[in-house]
């Protein structure tokens, strides 16, 4: 679990006629991070030639993607890679999934086109709307309708029985038209048109024998009436969208199945061609490489002689022979339940090969460090409750997200550990603290216990950095010894000697302040303790020197520069462990901050208070709003500050993150 | 006076971020590479872009979609007008503004199509912009009015009724309202110049600098379209042009309107400010003299990616951040609604590409 997962890289050669089998073996099995055999060894490229996969992989990546298109507009998502199985793949027709997609984004387009058609229609009736909204009653508009710049509004007849194909005429021009009665075989009609398509409008009205016809206000309506009979327009064309736009949904629901089976198959035979991208032929044979776990490496060499019958060549090789160190990729190996914690070191970088994984120790760095900030049992409990309802009801989301929600529970359980430490309960003290009264030392009454004042609190965060520092400073030295960086492990500046002068430094500060402030360590001591690894340190850039290679000319500035580069050293050496130290204090900080706050709120409230001294409605309402207020504004900042010391503090001493992720070539792929 | 850092502190990160998120080249040939107008735009369903798809799948309309592109651009801009601070605001407004003058050349362009040359504007209107940017500009009663002065009345509280009267009477005459565009947008462009001057001596620089190249990407622009459409002699056309241009002298304008030696001077100009550009101006030396104006604003387009490029290398509490934001955020749009009318105009992909 501390360090990362050992790999193995295998070589292997199989027959030409078997490379089939041995692709769909290594799909089924998921477990080659691949690497060209180009880069495993540089001398083969000439006797070797890429292998073509049958399909260009873009190619079906990009037919895969139109059809994830077709799912989205349904709101839908494409199998999951877990459905997958390789006995599925079959030969893709490129060309016939095509042209069944661009049927189907016809009919789709069709569906759109129609829509379309109809916003216009929608278009012209609001255009009608807006502008009867500009002027007041209809009827006067009819009496003096001239004068009106942007409307014709007209009362008139024409013959009952041409009324349809009167409406049809007029459907291309925005109108509207309210019949008003009857009298024999004429309608009376009210019509709306815009004056500036009065040419048209005309045209369409002698062609009817449209005869204007005086009507009495009180026949004509009112404009509310009319403004009515637009909004159901409206609201019919708007609702015939909506139906257009379900058909859309269902035409794609009812190719779901067929469009499913053909998503399945395209991504069967994207990851086939993946993995064939990475062998390389010679005139009979398949070479391919790749990195997996080490503990795998029997099921893959069992599963690669199965399909070829045993006519392959296996070749192991350990990560130490690789050429590049940097090139083996990485595999974590926690238990599940720490990986919100695996997610913040990921976030950072990915350790490098064969060092330590701190995923384990941030989760512990992290929980006391967000519990010391965020120290109240009743705020933990709701950031627990929070946590864990979220996981559930976000069971199907990213798993970043379902980490982060995890991530908060398990913070909110810490706090409530803290709180219980310091006997808080949403600021209240019901029952007594097992450790220290974090209120009592921050209102000044220290409340009993084991720390009674600020300086004290401020003293175990300093000392809680020292430990975390100190931590790092070990894993350095294990990670250093683990890759044979004997330099490092003595020279570095989180290295033997740094680690010294930090010992001594401390040893120093915490035997001053233990004699108030005004002695230090006998000086024979401190020579001892740092004056001899501040010497030693000037071998550094000497020894440094020696081993460049290639040497650098030898001059008369060479002396100045190890000089130069010594006391910069110390001087880095010297600052740098003391602000890291320092830096911790950040801790006491946001907890006074919290307990603060929570005294703030308390004092509004009693402020708010009745003559009795009782608490009133808004007493109460200040207490929930201060307290969620404190829970979204401290856990947001107790987060990122537990996060920041990880990243700046602990994982700088010893963390390289150098490292690549193992990403085997596997069915249950993140699609990308 | 509030300094640099409190003045951008905010406004920086947050541009910073917006501008992360700008959709990558990859993604608008995927744009390009969709069979359909459909399938483009379900596409930036899952950018930050969602709301023109879902407009698109409510309506059907691509105009729709694109008049929701614009009212987001909008958006942003008066979004960054309320977090700036007093003395940057103004010179931000006046940015906002080319929205308002946009809006309203729309609106007196179908006044224009249906009262002078008696063309059908049939739903035009629902496609204009309606949101009150700084002025209330009723964009109906300009569809309707009467005469262009009738439309200057309407706009009476606005800083644009004094330049429509004006000009009426040579839109009357030359039957165009290129004369009346040409002043709108010379009243923005001297706005922006003047709030420029309005900065403090940093901002002032890289303002007059961006405007500098925007003014010259404008005047090609114009002479463009002097040539092609006015076929203006070139003392009319180069009368028409607005001062205050970075990178095109009244000489080199002269040139390439004219089509002498242009090239020559253009590879100067290139090869001593932007020798980033240069393998450019190498790939078009064949180009037809009647290109060349085209070719140089491609070039001065370039010449804007690159001044931009080096504004957000540079010191981060500018106005540089702001006006680095718009132009790469105008980019991107610009982009997108020139890919999906492609795609509803059926356009082969490398037709797209030439354009884009």
């Amino acid at each position: 679990m501390i360090f990362t997962e050992q790999m193995q890289q295998v070589v292997a050669v199989v027959l030409d006629h078997d490379t089939d089998g041995v692709t769909k073996e290594l799909l089924r099995l998921g477990l080659l991070h691949f690497v060209r055999i180009t880069e495993v060894d540089r001398d083969i490229g000439p006797q070797v030639e890429e292998v073509t996969p049958r399909v260009a992989e873009a190619m079906i990546t990009e037919i895969r993607r139109r059809i994830e298109g077709f799912f989205a507009m349904v709101d839908d998502q494409p199998p999951s890679g877990e459905d997958l199985k390789v006995e599925d793949l079959q030969a893709v027709d490129l060309e016939e999934t095509t042209k069944i997609l661009d049927n189907l984004s016809a009919s789709v387009q069709t569906i759109r086109d129609r829509q379309s058609a109809r916003q216009q229609e929608i278009l012209r009736l609001e255009d009608i709307e807006r502008q009867l909204q500009l002027f007041g009653s209809l009827s006067e508009v009819v009496e003096a309708r001239s004068q009106y710049s942007y409307l014709s509004i007209q009362t008139g007849s024409i013959r009952k029985l041409l009324i349809e194909s009167f409406d049809q005429a007029l459907s291309d021009t925005p109108s509207v038209k309210m019949e008003i009665g009857t009298q024999d075989d004429q309608a009376l009609l009210l019509l709306i048109t815009m004056k500036r398509d009065e040419t048209l409008t005309n045209r369409i009205l002698d062609k009817f024998g449209w005869t204007d016809v005086h009507l009495p206000s009180e026949l004509v309506g009112k404009k509310d009436q009319v403004q009515e009979n637009l909004r159901e327009k409206l609201e019919l064309l708007k609702d015939e969208q909506e139906e257009l736009k379900s058909k859309v949904e269902s035409l794609i629901r009812e190719k779901r199945p067929a469009l499913e089976q053909m998503w399945t198959n395209l991504r069967l035979n994207e990851l086939y061609a993946r993995v064939q991208s990475f062998f390389s032929k010679t005139s009979r044979t398949v070479i391919f490489s790749g990195w997996l776990p080490s503990s795998k490496r029997p099921v893959l060499a069992e599963a690669i002689r199965r399909v070829t019958d045993g006519r392959c060549y296996l070749e192991w090789h350990q990560p130490r022979e690789a050429e590049q160190p940097a090139s083996v990729p990485v595999q974590m190996r926690n238990p599940k339940f720490l990986s919100p914690f695996q997610m913040l070191v990921t976030n950072y970088s990915i350790p490098e090969y064969g060092t330590i994984d701190p995923t384990p120790l941030v989760a512990v760095t992290f929980l006391i460090m967000f519990g010391l900030m965020f120290g109240d049992a009743g705020h933990g409990a709701v950031l627990l409750v929070l946590g864990l309802l979220g996981s559930i009801l976000y069971k199907g989301a990213r798993s970043a997200v379902r980490n982060l929600l995890h991530l908060i529970a398990y913070c909110g359980a810490a706090a409530v550990v803290a709180g219980i430490l310091f006997g808080s309960y949403f600021g209240m003290k019901w029952f007594a603290p097992l450790w220290f009264d974090y209120h009592g030392v921050v209102a000044g009454h220290g409340g009993g216990g084991l720390v009674t004042d600020i300086y004290g609190v401020l003293a175990i965060t300093v000392y809680f950095g020292i430990a975390v520092i100190a931590l790092g400073l070990v894993l350095n030295w294990i990670n250093c010894v683990a890759k044979s960086r004997w330099f490092r492990l003595f020279f570095d500046k989180g290295g033997l000697i740094g680690g010294w002068i930090y010992g001594a430094g401390v040893y120093a500060a915490v035997y001053f302040v233990r004699h108030d402030y005004r002695q230090l360590p006998d000086s024979n001591l401190l020579f001892l303790l740092i004056g001899i690894p501040v010497l030693l340190l000037t071998l550094k850039p000497v020894l440094e020197y020696s081993f460049h290679k290639p040497r650098k000319p030898f001059t008369f500035f060479t002396p100045v520069d190890f000089f130069m580069e010594w006391i910069v050293e110390i001087l880095e050496i010297f600052s740098g462990y003391l602000a890291n130290t320092l830096s911790f204090m950040r801790v006491a900080g946001l907890g006074i901050a919290h307990v603060s706050l929570v005294i703030a709120f308390f004092s509004i409230a009693d402020m708010l208070s009745g003559p009795s001294g009782s608490y009133t409605i808004g007493s109460y309402l200040v207490l929930v709003a201060g307290n969620v207020l404190i829970i979204l504004l401290e856990g947001l900042s107790a987060g990122i500050q537990s996060l920041r010391l990880n990243y700046y503090e602990f994982f700088s001493k010893y963390f390289s993150g150098s490292g690549r992720a193992y990403a085997p070539v596997s069915l249950r792929k993140k699609i990308k | 006076m509030a300094g640099p850092l409190k003045t951008y502190a905010f406004v920086n990160a947050k541009l910073r971020t917006r501008i992360s998120k700008i959709l990558p080249e990859e993604f608008i040939r995927q744009l390009i590479r969709s069979r359909s107008v459909a399938e483009s735009v379900q596409m930036l369903a899952e950018t930050d872009f969602h709301p023109v798809q879902r407009i698109y799948e409510q309506t059907g309309d691509i105009k729709m979609a694109e008049l929701e592109l614009l009212r987001k651009e909008v958006e942003i801009y008066l979004e960054l007008e309320k977090l700036l601070e007093e003395e940057v605001r103004g010179f931000v407004k006046t940015l906002t503004e080319r929205f308002e003058i946009e809006s309203l050349k729309n609106a007196i362009r179908l006044w224009f199509d249906c009262r002078i040359r008696g063309r059908s504007i049939e739903n035009a209107g629902g496609y204009l912009l309606r949101r009150t940017i700084h002025h209330s500009i009723d964009l109906d009663g300009i569809i309707n009015a009467d005469t262009l002065e009738g439309v200057g009345d309407l706009l009476e509280r606005t800083p644009y009724a004094g330049i429509v009267r004006e000009q009426a009477a040579r839109v009357t005459e030359a039957e165009s309202l290129f004369p009346l565009e040409l002043a709108l947008d010379r009243f923005l462009y001297t706005r922006l110049v003047e709030a420029g001057e309005q900065l403090k001596p940093r901002d002032r620089e890289i303002a007059r600098h961006l405007i500098g190249v925007e003014i010259d990407l404008q005047n090609v622009g114009w002479l463009i379209r002097f040539k092609h459409f006015y076929s203006l002699d070139t003392d009319q056309a180069l009368k028409h042009t607005l001062p205050g241009g970075l990178n095109l002298s009244v000489d080199l304008m002269r040139e390439s309107y004219a089509s002498e030696r242009a090239d020559r001077e253009m590879a100067a100009l290139v090869g001593r400010r932007y020798p980033e550009l240069s393998a450019l101006l190498t790939s078009q030396e064949q180009v037809k003299s009647t290109a060349r104006l085209t070719m140089i604003e491609r070039i001065l387009e370039q010449i804007l990616a690159l001044e931009v490029k080096k504004i957000l290398t540079g010191y981060p509490f500018t106005i540089g951040i702001i006006l680095a934001y718009f132009i790469l955020k105008a980019n991107e749009i610009r982009k997108i609604m020139t890919v999906l009318n492609a795609k509803f105009y059926n356009w082969p992909e490398e037709r797209i590409l030439a354009v884009i």
